[in-house]
């Protein structure tokens, strides 16, 4: 059975960049485009991962969210499914866009732009699928 | 904006308060001049009385001028313990010193020979300060106050209600006390010199508060609008670069060779855009925190360079570039922020790492001398030409050879880091020998216990 994928993102060209490696992969690709979305999107799929982006109706929305799910007021199933976040942090900026990613909730991060190689990587990395 | 504060003549209810660190630092500067004040008045009545012989009520002075120092004493208390925390607070001992220092004031004017009394021009003083500190209307009543105070005196004493103590010795009229046209004229002129003093300072001192809130509204303005750039102009160009790579590596189908290479043109066109909009946006961010003068905060360099290298070295396992680092073991603590350290080591490593090919080796070392730490970034990679060696600091400047190679980069990094290493009161150093390799030292002093 393919593992299910959830993109939580309201960039529709990030969405589309992020499907189709994912999709030629073979994995199952559900989409949520806010907050809220993504929440209920959650529950409905039970995807096997999240991939999360960090801007969304606010500019924290994403960080929200992953507090929502892994922080510690979360769902045990939610803690269960891992969560990618997008950053757009750029590389000589580190530290000051975003809380320090050792505070944030989840597994890994991939950086945007995306490149569907190390995403690809990362994704199977993350799903014991390497 | 309010349109009461912009009409002329009444802006005296709206009037813009003066901020907590205004106050106290008034009232810290008005203690300090207290003690001046206060021992002057201890050491004129002794000269006057015993050097230049003026005949003096030396002890009802010498009362005065130990008062003013035992109030003084108990407002730099006041103001040092932890009461003096909110501007109510601090407006309060600011009044309350103003009303002590006339009460003093009124009595030294009394034992000097009242309206006569060379003393009088002391009260103007006063008058400039509460116009710094106060809100105008606040600011004009005392004003009226102290006409008040020093007519109620003059009054009292021309009466015979409260005796005058007469100053022979300055050669004065003794009776000038009593003389009704004397005491208006005098009242007149001082009057109207509190009232217009108090009158300008106050306004200079709204001036200078609405300056302040529109400079400050300013740097707002201006950091919003770095922080919607930021996401604005990078936000389309990732989600563009990430759908050619989709193209490029062909997630969306097989490409002739002619489009495969047309796509790998408009990708690179594209991450040098990217590169030089980050770079720019860096470099605003840099100015921005040394013309807005943010001050300096003591930060540990150590930690935030691990932190660089831990996330450039999967740009280096990319590359196959060995990334060698040798830090000492101790806390290294500069005077500096943690932003602008960041991209003072992430732009020299970043660098170290882009211009030196497969297999080769990038070494970030960091020591630490008596008052200094020295943190050096050496590669074997492609070197600068010795002729652009002058110009390597320079804005949008890019050595010949990087630029042969076809390695993208906007020519802003080594100018934004030493705009910061400057900053800091560091020094940075490059050598660097074509087809060698760069090695770049910095150096930054160590926060002082």
């Amino acid at each position: 059975m393919p593992k299910k994928i959830l993109l939580i993102d309201d960039d529709p060209d990030v969405v589309l960049a992020l499907r189709m490696p994912l999709a030629s992969a073979g994995y199952e690709v559900y989409e949520a485009h806010t907050q809220a979305e993504g929440l209920s999107t959650v529950d409905e799929v039970k995807p096997n991962l999240i991939i999360l982006d960090v801007m969304m109706d606010t500019h924290t929305a994403g960080f929200q969210l992953a507090l929502k799910l892994h922080g510690p007021t979360a769902k045990p199933e939610h803690c269960a499914i891992p969560i990618v976040m997008l950053t757009a942090i750029h590389q000589t900026t580190p530290l000051r866009f975003g809380p320090d990613a050792d505070y944030l909730p989840v597994e890994a991060f991939v950086e945007k732009p995306i490149d569907p190689q190390q995403l690809l990587a990362q994704v199977a990395k993350l799903l014991n699928l390497t | 904006m309010n349109t009461k504060t912009q009409s002329v003549g009444n802006t005296d209810e709206n009037g813009l308060r003066p901020t907590y660190e205004e106050l106290s630092q008034n009232t810290r500067l008005l203690i300090r001049l207290r003690w001046v004040a206060g021992s002057g008045i201890l050491l004129g009545v002794l000269l006057a009385q015993y050097v230049l012989q003026i005949d003096l009520p030396v002890g009802a002075l010498l009362i005065v001028g130990c008062s003013v120092l035992g109030y003084n004493a108990l407002l730099a208390f006041a103001c040092q313990a932890h009461k003096l925390k909110t501007t109510e607070a601090a407006q309060r001992v600011a009044l309350e010193q103003i009303v002590l220092d006339w009460l003093a004031m009124a009595a030294l004017l009394h034992f000097t020979g009242g309206i006569t009394s060379p003393a009088l021009i002391y009260f103007v003083i006063h008058a400039a300060l509460s116009g710094t500190i106060m809100l105008p209307k606040l600011a004009r009543s005392l004003s009226v106050l102290v006409i008040v105070l020093v007519g109620g005196l003059a009054l009292f004493e021309s009466q015979g209600w409260l005796p005058h103590v007469a100053l022979a010795d300055l050669g004065l009229d003794t009776a000038l006390y009593k003389n009704m046209t004397y005491i208006l004229a005098v009242l007149f002129f001082f009057g109207t010199t509190v009232i217009t003093l108090s009158e300008l300072v106050t306004r200079k001192a709204q001036q200078l508060r609405q300056r302040q809130n529109q400079v400050h509204q300013l740097y707002e303005a201006r950091s919003t609008f770095m922080r919607v750039a930021t996401h604005e102009l990078r936000a389309p160009l990732a989600a563009g670069i990430s759908l050619m790579r989709n193209l490029e590596q062909g997630y969306a189908g097989p490409l002739s060779e002619q489009q495969t290479e047309i796509i790998h043109r408009v990708t690179g066109r594209l991450e040098h855009l990217r590169l030089v909009v980050d770079d720019l946006l860096t470099l605003a961010a840099s100015e921005e925190a040394s013309k807005a003068q943010i001050p300096l905060e003591p930060v540990n360099a150590r930690e935030i360079l691990e932190k660089i290298i831990e996330r450039e070295m999967p740009n280096a396992e990319n590359k196959h570039v060995r990334l060698d680092c040798h830090m000492m073991e101790d806390n290294t603590i500069v005077m500096s922020g943690d932003v602008g350290l960041g991209i003072i080591f992430g732009n020299l490593l970043n660098n170290a790492i882009k211009y030196t090919p497969e297999n080769g080796c990038v070494r970030v070392g960091c020591t630490r001398a008596a008052h200094s730490i020295e943190v050096v970034f050496s590669d074997t990679g492609m070197g600068i030409p010795a002729e652009d060696l002058p110009q390597i600091f320079n804005e949008f400047f890019r050595a010949r050879n990087a630029k042969n190679a076809q390695i993208i980069g906007s020519g802003l990094g080594l100018s934004t880091v030493r705009t910061l290493v400057e900053r800091y009161q560091g020094t940075i150093a490059l050598e660097s020998e074509e087809g060698k390799g760069t090695t770049v030292k910095v150096v930054l002093p160590l926060a002082s216990r």
